[in-house]
């Protein structure tokens, strides 16, 4: 019985991870056709690794569909309604990280904490005749994170697909949360991040399915995993 | 009650429902969603069932009947007062119970005599329910968002804190780390200089011009989202409020106004003795409390066991008054089998050109089924 490990298929993630999997002994012959999205680890016949976006692979583990998968805990949470009851996630992998932050204008000098966000978001419909406007990709933590943690429920929730963080200047939104890595670009845009508004400190995970066929080789392989990051 | 099969009493309480003057109204299933969204929030997103056209505007499953029988209204134009009643299925996402379920209800609208028209409003609720289970020992928790707020104002809060909390009430959680945050002060997170002497002097509208040239720098449209004045009038708001502290005595005045718990028609006197003994004048919020405890009286529901709980809310900003919701004794975990209320304010937020006053009630027919089969 074989067991499927999905990587991301691009950029910094895809090198990193396989620099994780080659120090749990892990070399994996990439395929010599570059849109061939399936490859082997060498040696190791039992385990088949699936290149995936990383948004994918955080469904598609939600589903079972694959046993082991590397992708950021932020798509993991808002891509899987109940994650915890759905995944587990193995090892943190120290690369990728990037936090989800609910970020305001920087002029909204009145405003530092969800507390002062949830005043303005109460008054709002009052005043400008509409809800405040979220724009973000990410609905679920944001609605998580606003409502059920926070108690704000007056807010409309526009989805966003791309450059969030110009929604507030182009007037598509009021406030914005979005992952930041520096701060940087948020500081161009000229946003900052609420005192208590980090709603995930995300980072590249190793997440195993917990509807896999086969849990025992799962856990050896994440167990395999664990070692080699714990050896630095 | 599986699937879409209207529970066998559906004709009966339907005919219940016209025979209490009530017309009763189709509403299409397929919904328009933003309507639900700004009104109930986005907590509601995951619970609905949500679809797109091909212009990709945002279409639901009916998830309730109020919002579409006052917008029908509204569309409508018709005259007031006008009572509206429903009966069919509506569609939720649930952790419990099935995905499709009935609710029957009647939305009474623009009656301007509220103390009469809340009372009937709870007494069509019970009586549907006692069509179903005449023997069910039922117990209807009343609440008063008009009262509270009346409190909040005798308490000589500042205005707002009386939001805030008027904001949470039903949320006994929310309310309790609320009151912990406001006996400690809070504080303007740090101001870049060119702000600080002007938030100092309450120089609003120096404050607000300056910014207005911080949102241009920031390439913000000062007229698309919040303006320069609202954010100086909060800044100063705020920088006022950092050095006023909650008394101990108001704590302690609000704490045992949200301890209240007593029958109904002993609920005045109550009421009256609390605010003498605190010296509050709770003005025509507590007349119209009155007025409806008389009203209640006269609509022939005397024995039935209405209890007013002054913490009892619900945390929805359309709802102005008179909440309540009749739960069965003996099931405990079935939730709610009947919720109402007061919402003056949702016919104008849904458009309305004049204020139109509205109370109304759901029935949740799945649990009314089983609370039937029980006492049987």
């Amino acid at each position: 019985m074989t067991i499927t490990l999905a990587l991301p298929s691009k950029g910094r993630l895809k090198e990193q991870a396989l620099d994780v999997l080659e120090k749990a002994g892990l070399k994996v012959i990439l395929p010599k056709d570059q849109r061939n999205y399936r490859a082997q680890v060498e040696g190791d016949s039992r385990i088949d690794i699936l290149f995936l976006s990383a948004s994918e692979i955080a469904r598609e583990l939600g589903y079972g569909s694959v046993d082991l998968g590397v992708t950021g805990e932020d798509l993991i949470r808002e891509s899987l309604s109940s994650a915890d009851e759905r995944v587990q996630i193995e090892a943190r992998l120290g690369f990728g990280h990037a936090d989800v932050v609910v970020a305001v204008p920087e002029v909204w000098y009145d405003v530092s904490t969800m507390a002062d966000l949830d005043d303005v978001a109460a008054e709002y419909r009052q005043r400008h005749g509409r809800r405040m406007r979220i724009a973000t990709k990410y609905w679920r933590l944001t609605q998580q994170f606003f409502s059920q943690m926070h108690g704000i429920q007056v807010y409309r929730i526009v989805e966003s697909l791309g450059a969030t963080e110009g929604a507030p200047a182009s007037g598509s939104a009021d406030i914005i949360v979005d992952i930041t890595s520096t701060g940087s670009t948020l500081q161009a845009n000229h946003l900052k991040v609420l005192e208590d508004g980090i709603i995930l400190k995300s980072e590249a995970c190793l997440v195993s399915s917990r509807r896999s066929a086969d849990p025992a080789a799962v856990a050896a392989l994440a167990q395999r995993i664990q070692a080699a990051i714990a050896h630095g | 009650m599986t699937g879409s099969r209207a529970p066998v009493f559906a004709s009966d309480l339907a005919a219940l429902i016209s025979a209490r003057d009530a017309e009763l109204v189709d509403i299409p299933v397929i919904q328009p969603a933003d309507q639900f969204l700004d009104m109930a929030g986005e907590d509601l997103r995951r619970r609905i069932f949500l679809t797109e056209n091909e212009n990709g505007q945002s279409l639901c499953l009916r998830p309730e009947f109020t919002i579409p029988v006052c917008r029908n209204h509204i569309e409508l134009n018709a005259a007031t007062p006008k009572r509206y009643g429903y009966l069919g299925e509506v569609f939720r996402q649930r952790r419990e119970g099935g995905n499709e379920f009935f609710q029957a209800g009647v939305e009474d609208l623009g009656d301007a005599n509220r103390a009469r028209a809340d009372a009937r409003s709870l007494a069509d609720a019970i009586a549907s329910i006692r069509l179903v289970a005449p023997k069910a020992e039922l117990e209807t928790l009343l609440g008063d968002q008009a009262i509270f707020e009346a409190v909040l104002a005798a308490l000589g809060l500042p205005r707002g804190w009386q939001k805030k909390l008027a904001r949470a009430f039903g949320n006994p959680g929310q309310l309790k780390s609320l009151l912990a945050d406001l006996s400690s002060s809070q504080k303007n997170g740090s101001l870049p200089d060119h702000l600080t002497a002007l938030v100092a002097d309450g120089d609003e509208t120096g404050l607000a011009a300056a910014l207005e040239q911080d949102m241009q720098v920031a390439g913000l449209s000062p007229g698309a989202g919040r303006s320069p004045q609202e954010i100086a009038r909060r800044l100063i708001e705020k920088a006022n409020l950092a050095s006023v502290k909650l008394p101990a005595q108001a704590f302690a005045a609000l704490e045992t106004f949200l301890a209240i718990r007593v029958p109904l028609q002993a609920a005045s006197s109550h009421l009256r003795t609390f605010s003498r003994a605190n010296e509050f004048d709770l003005g025509p919020a507590l007349d119209q409390f009155e007025a409806r405890v008389v009203a209640v009286r006269e609509a022939g529901i005397e024995q039935e066991n209405i209890v007013y709980d002054a913490a009892f809310g619900r945390p929805l900003d359309y709802y102005t008054g008179l909440v309540y919701e009749t739960r069965a004794l003996n099931s405990p975990d079935l939730g709610a089998i009947v919720g109402g209320g007061r919402y003056d304010r949702l016919l104008t937020m849904l458009g309305a050109v004049d204020s139109i006053p509205g109370v109304g009630f759901s029935i949740w027919l799945d649990r009314l089924e089983k609370i039937a089969g029980e006492a049987q």
